[in-house]
This record gives C-alpha cells, sequence and structure tokens, in this order.
C-alpha cells in the first residue's frame, strides 16, 4: 500500500507542460492518424480530459490495423483481443503501446502489458493511470490442467479447453474434437454440436468467472457446490459447429450479488458469429473460505 | 561431390531493375551514375554516386519509402526493413521467378540462404540519435533488426520462409562472395540441394560518405567519368547500392525441375594479405593466391579462361594491386583473357559488388558477350599486359572468373563455366 500516495497524483498535468514544440511532435507521432484523432489527443493533452482517451486509443488502432479490420473498431469493440481477434502481432502491439504511452503521457511497464490482452483492459488500464487509480488485477490465463482442478464439471462433459478471466470479462477456447459421447447421435451420420450443448458451455465459463475470478468478502468464497443454471434470454444461433471447430467463448458479467449471477456472452469459430445469450443466469452462494494454518511467528 | 549450377537472377541496381535491363546497360556500357542529391552540401567534396532507380528509400519512415511496381510490401514486413533488405527482397523475387521455383522450392529444409550486406548504417544512426534524445524505449521495436549488419538474412529467411541454412558474410566488399563460396560448398557437400546467394547495401549518404575519411572516393565531380578502373586519372570509388540475388542448384534438382541454368559454378579460392586492415597488398599476393586456390579447386587452369571480371574499383592502389596480380597468376595467358571491371558502370557496391558481379558473369556466359571495361581515356601503365576490352564484345565465353577484395585484405575468387 506504500504506493498509494504516488498512485493518486495524475501521471501528468497535462494542462500545464503541453508546449507548441511537443504539440508539433506529438502531431508528428500522430501522423498516420485520423484528424479527430489528433485533435482528441492535443485536447487531451492541453485539459486533461481522460473521456477522450477512449476515442484516442481506438484512433491508434485504426492507424495500425490491416483496413480490412478497420470497422471492427467502430462499434463496441472493448472485448476484441488484441492478437487474437484484430491479427496483430506482438511487435505491432509493441508499436501501439508506445504511442499509446507518448500521446497520454502514461507507462506501461512490461509486466502489465502482458496483463492487457482486449482493447478493452488497454483502455481500461490507460484509464486508471491518467486518473491515477490502481488499474485492476490483470486477467490471467487458466490452462486446461487448471480448468479440471477448478471446475465441478468434469470430463466427458466439460467444454472448456483453456481460459482467461478477469472481473470483467471471461474468454474461453474449446475445440470440438469429434469424440464427445452425444455427437454419436446428434446427428445420425452429421456430427453437430447441439446448440444446446454450446449454452451449457458459455455456462461452464460462467462458473469458472465466479470460483476464480470474483472478489468477494473477505474470509468468504463461491461455493463450487452452489452453483446451478437459472435462466437464459435471447439466444441465437447463426452457425452449425462441427468437429474440428474451435470456438472462442466470450462472457461478460452484467450483475453479479448472491444469489445471482447475470451475464452475456457470445460463442465465434474465427470471426464468423455461432451463438449470441443476451442473457445467462447462474445461481451460487458463498460458504467459509477454508482455514489457512499460518505459522505462529512473532 | 554434386555439381552446381546458376539457374536464377535478380537484380536491383544503379544500372537496372530487372535482368533484362541489366545486360542492355552491359552491352551498350551504359553506366549508373548521377550527380547525387545527398552530396550537394557544400561541405561534401564527394558529389557523384550511383544510387539505385525507381525506389526513394530517403524518408526516415519507411511508410514513406516509394517502391516501384511490381513490387509492394506490407506494413508489418516494411516496418523491419532497411533499404538493403528491401532491395534485395526485390531481387529475390524476380530470381525466384527467373529459376521457375515454387513456393515448395524455396521453403524446404534443404535449401537455404547466405547474404551480405554492411547493415544500414543510415537507420543504426537515427535509432542511436533518438535513445539518445527521446530515450530508450522511444526507439522502434524493430530498429534493431532494420540496422545491424544481418538485416537482410533476417528479414529474408522470414519473409521467403528458409528453412535451410543461413547466415550472413562481413567481409565488406567480398562479402557476398563469400556467401557465394560458402553456398556453392553446402551444395557441394551435399548439406543443401538449393542456395540463395544475396548481395545488398543501402548506398545512401550513411554507407557511401564515410569512405571519404579514408580518401577512397572519387572527387572528379563528373558522372561520366568519376569510376574508371584501370584509367591513368582514377581517382577513387564511386559508392552504389542495392540488391542481387543468385538461386544456385544441385545437378539433380536443376535436372528434377528441368531447368536450363545460365552457368556452372566450378568451386572457388580465397586467401588473405596478412597486410593491412584497408590497404590491398602492394602485389596483390592475397588476391593471386586467391585466384591460384580457386584453380587448384577447380582444376581449370588459366589456359581455360575467357574472362576475369575483375574487383578493380577505380582506386589507385587497389587496381594496381589486381592487375599485378593477374601477371603474376595468368602469365602467358595473360595477354588473351579479357579482363574488365563493370565497376565502371554500377560504381563499387561493397557488400553487393561479389554477388552482383557473380551475376553480371552468368549473363555474360549465358547471353554470349564479354562487358567492357568503360571510361578508359588513357590505360594506367601499370595495366600493361593485361587485355582490357573498352567495349562489350560479342562472344561465346567458356570459363569465367570473378574476383571480389575486402577490408583486412581478404580475397575471393568464384569459377563459373558454360554448360552449353
Amino acid at each position: 500500500m506504500a504506493d498509494t500516495a504516488s498512485l493518486a497524483q495524475p501521471a501528468s498535468n497535462p494542462s500545464r507542460s503541453f508546449t507548441p514544440a511537443e504539440e508539433d511532435s506529438l502531431r508528428e507521432s500522430l501522423r498516420r492518424c485520423s484528424p479527430a484523432t489528433i485533435e482528441a489527443a492535443i485536447s487531451y493533452r492541453r485539459e486533461g480530459d481522460t473521456k477522450l482517451l477512449s476515442p484516442i486509443i481506438i484512433g491508434i488502432f485504426e492507424r495500425f490495423v490491416e483496413s480490412d479490420q478497420r470497422p471492427r473498431l467502430a462499434g463496441d469493440c472493448d472485448d476484441l483481443r488484441v492478437i487474437e481477434d484484430l491479427g496483430l502481432d506482438s511487435l505491432t502491439m509493441m508499436e501501439i503501446v508506445m504511442l499509446v504511452e507518448e500521446v497520454t503521457q502514461t507507462k506501461i511497464e512490461n509486466d502489465e502489458l502482458r496483463g492487457l490482452v482486449t482493447i478493452g483492459d488497454i483502455k481500461t488500464f490507460v484509464d486508471c493511470r491518467a486518473r491515477g487509480v490502481q488499474p485492476p488485477a490483470p486477467a490471467k490465463t487458466i490452462l486446461a490442467e487448471e480448468v479440471r482442478a477448478i471446475m465441478p464439471i468434469q470430463a466427458p462433459f466439460l467444454f472448456i479447453d483453456e481460459a482467461r478471466v478477469s472481473a470483467s470479462l471471461a474468454t474461453a477456447s474449446y475445440r470440438i474434437t469429434g469424440q464427445e459421447f452425444f455427437l454419436a447421435g446428434h446427428f445420425k451420420d452429421n456430427p453437430v454440436m447441439p446448440a444446446s450443448i454450446m449454452l451449457e458451455a458459455l455456462g461452464q465459463l460462467g462458473v469458472l468467472h465466479l470460483l476464480s475470478a470474483l472478489p468477494v468478502e473477505a474470509g468468504k468464497v463461491v461455493g463450487q457446490s452452489t452453483i446451478f443454471f437459472a435462466s437464459t434470454d435471447g439466444v441465437r444461433c447463426s452457425r452449425v459447429c462441427k468437429p474440428g471447430d474451435v470456438l472462442t467463448l466470450t462472457l461478460k458479467p452484467k450483475r453479479v450479488k448472491v444469489p445471482l449471477a447475470v451475464y452475456s456472452g457470445n460463442i465465434r469459430v474465427g470471426q464468423e458469429k455461432a451463438v449470441v445469450a443476451e442473457e445467462i443466469t447462474l445461481t451460487f452462494g458463498l460458504v467459509d473460505a477454508p482455514v489457512v494454518v499460518v505459522p505462529a511467528t512473532a | 561431390m554434386p555439381r552446381v549450377f546458376i539457374t536464377g537472377l535478380g537484380f536491383i541496381t544503379s544500372i537496372g531493375n530487372t535482368s533484362v535491363i541489366v545486360e542492355e546497360s552491359l552491352r551498350t556500357l551504359r553506366h549508373g551514375m548521377v550527380t547525387y542529391p545527398g552530396f550537394a552540401a557544400d561541405n561534401i567534396p564527394i558529389k557523384v554516386a550511383a544510387p539505385v532507380r525507381e525506389f526513394d528509400t530517403s524518408s526516415e519512415d519507411p511508410e514513406d519509402w516509394v517502391i516501384p511496381a511490381p513490387y509492394s510490401v506490407k506494413r508489418e514486413q516494411l516496418r523491419s526493413l532497411s533499404p538493403n533488405a528491401l532491395y534485395a527482397m526485390c531481387a529475390m523475387q524476380q530470381a525466384i521467378a527467373d529459376a521457375k521455383l515454387a513456393p515448395e522450392d524455396v521453403s524446404n529444409d534443404d535449401t537455404g540462404l547466405y547474404a551480405a550486406s554492411a547493415g544500414s548504417p543510415g537507420i543504426l544512426g537515427r535509432t542511436l540519435n533518438k535513445m539518445n534524445q527521446q530515450g530508450i524505449m522511444r526507439c522502434h521495436p524493430l530498429s534493431v533488426v532494420a540496422s545491424i549488419a544481418g538485416t537482410v538474412q533476417f528479414n529474408l529467411v522470414a519473409h521467403f520462409k528458409i528453412k535451410g541454412a543461413s547466415t550472413g558474410f562481413t567481409s565488406a566488399c567480398a562479402a557476398s562472395a563469400h556467401a557465394m563460396g560458402f553456398a556453392f560448398d553446402e551444395i557441394a557437400l551435399g548439406r543443401q540441394k538449393r542456395m540463395f546467394v544475396v548481395g545488398a547495401e543501402d548506398g545512401n549518404v550513411e554507407t557511401i560518405l564515410p569512405f571519404a575519411g579514408m580518401r577512397a572516393l572519387s572527387l572528379n565531380t563528373d558522372p561520366e567519368t568519376a569510376s574508371r578502373p584501370f584509367d591513368k586519372r582514377r581517382d577513387g570509388f564511386v559508392g552504389t547500392g542495392g540488391g542481387a540475388v543468385l538461386v544456385i542448384e544441385s545437378e539433380d534438382e536443376v535436372r528434377r525441375r528441368g531447368v536450363t541454368p545460365y552457368a556452372e559454378v566450378l568451386g572457388w579460392g580465397q586467401a588473405s594479405d596478412g597486410h593491412n586492415v584497408a590497404i590491398s597488398h602492394p602485389e596483390g599476393a592475397g588476391l593471386a593466391a586467391a585466384m591460384r586456390n580457386a584453380f587448384k579447386a577447380t582444376g581449370i587452369t588459366p589456359a581455360d579462361v575467357d574472362y576475369i571480371n575483375a574487383h578493380a574499383t577505380s582506386t589507385p592502389i587497389g587496381d594496381v594491386s589486381e592487375c599485378k596480380a593477374l601477371r603474376a597468376v595468368l602469365g602467358e595467358h595473360a595477354a588473351r583473357i579479357a579482363v574488365s571491371s563493370t565497376k565502371a558502370l554500377t560504381g563499387h557496391g561493397l557488400s553487393l559488388a561479389g554477388a552482383m558481379e557473380a551475376g553480371f558473369c552468368a549473363l555474360a556466359i549465358k547471353r554470349g558477350f564479354i562487358p567492357g571495361s568503360a571510361h578508359i581515356s588513357e590505360l594506367d601503365s601499370a595495366c600493361e599486359g593485361l587485355h582490357i576490352p573498352r567495349t562489350t564484345e560479342a562472344a561465346q565465353v567458356r570459363v569465367v572468373l570473378n574476383n571480389s577484395s575486402g577490408f583486412g585484405g581478404a580475397n575471393v575468387c568464384v569459377v563459373m563455366k558454360s554448360v552449353a
């Protein structure tokens, strides 16, 4: 907590330190960005309005992504993963980060950078830094083995290979192997992943989110045996998914408060949308955290 | 021992950006020298250079570079390129098409790439300036791979998905000749079936002007005569840049693919002066030894040789050393064997020179001509006793030597032979 005092200071004092020479240098750095982005950056550096950070960051992304990907940045793109979804490599990510750092006068350290996966992660991080508050804990990757250790659901009914979860977002992948027992009959000589199982997979990602990323009150944890499917609403299926397809599951918490966790979710295969669920609700309960035996010292 | 053949060529040079234009320039003695805008400042005593045409890589920002059709480079590739790696990439595309290589012929375990360039002093200098002025973390993440020696093979190996042997050579003006020699060895030793040999240089202010300090550059302000190897009034070399690529392949691959080679590479020799860091041995001892080693390795004798593409850069000392070496090694055949320096037309390409001139030799063998040694109005008496044709002659050439010498007194001689 010793860092709190220094974090409470804004990372820069934009209005005071922005000289004409710095404006020239900023324009030069951003000269391949849209005029709107350049003006937003100049305005941010003059007045420090953190609402401008989001359009500035999107403007910087627009300059680096291939032109066919640019429309994806127009709408709500917070969930887009920079590397997997936008097709940028880690070196381009470095270029983007350097430009964001320069324009917003923030500093993103290498270990912090590793936790920033989506455009939303970057926006939130820069915004927190600019406002002088602690950025949220970064999303963590949960590999297959750990998924199995955490989940009350197990093979042959577990539909998450690997996941990445933070308090505000959970993503996961599942590769349809063709060995799933129900595919033998769904359908005859034509294995298709059942829509009900796709919803089940989203529900399972909710379970993983509750068990691994939810901040709860001290001394309590979400009880592994307390979580059940409650309801779902606004479900649309738009793509048939078959063995060999890799499902990308995305789940965003809308409201989480005992005993209900409400999410919105979707499943994609590559860039193609397969399933949208406007609402998936789980019930859950809290139990006492296991007592950790602390060695008696001092 | 597998025999080795040249099956493809690619050129981005001051005398042409295709084999067709290069051949035309060699036949008509059309040179690439200009009054170079980069040397316009009054305090620069050098005025002439031989820049690559149609490209403009003078901007600090590669996204502003002018790259002529049919080439186009994506941003994600551009950001790691030096100018010389860009030229090499374009020459490589030509060479692949020329050799009729399918993608699977380029990318496999048996195909490698040896390259030579001095890196990009311009990008390196700008990166260090940025580091000093704006801080370490403001340097472009790819500035290292774009600037250090090795930039050519880093970029080309990744871009063309080369899976066999790859490395770079840094013997300066002998470097791409070394690349050619060791690439020959890879195939002759049965380690690889096919090799790309690449030479490249930026050929801009930052690569050329530092040679002014050692008084190696011509002060002649007339582009028509500034580069004149073997001429009495030569006063230094004219710098150039570009990229040259040769495809060399084993006999089995040539037969399997059913292509007609330009020439056979018979082998090569190398030797060092052991004399001075930058000045060639006054008697051309190292170069003479390199030629003798090449003869020994290939079983060729001076009696077999029709043409020698000399290293001669148009410096007062270097050209004389080479003439002495040639007379010593060729003996009674010196007066018959045609010797010319194509640097009179191209300028001196440093790490590019060996590969570019081996490419010229392959063209001369296949297309039946001996390039003339241009711009000689009065032959230096030190060159007497040699046959130095001043115009290009149509001729069936059977055996050709390509000489290269670099800093540290490194000397390479590559032997090529007609397949007709």
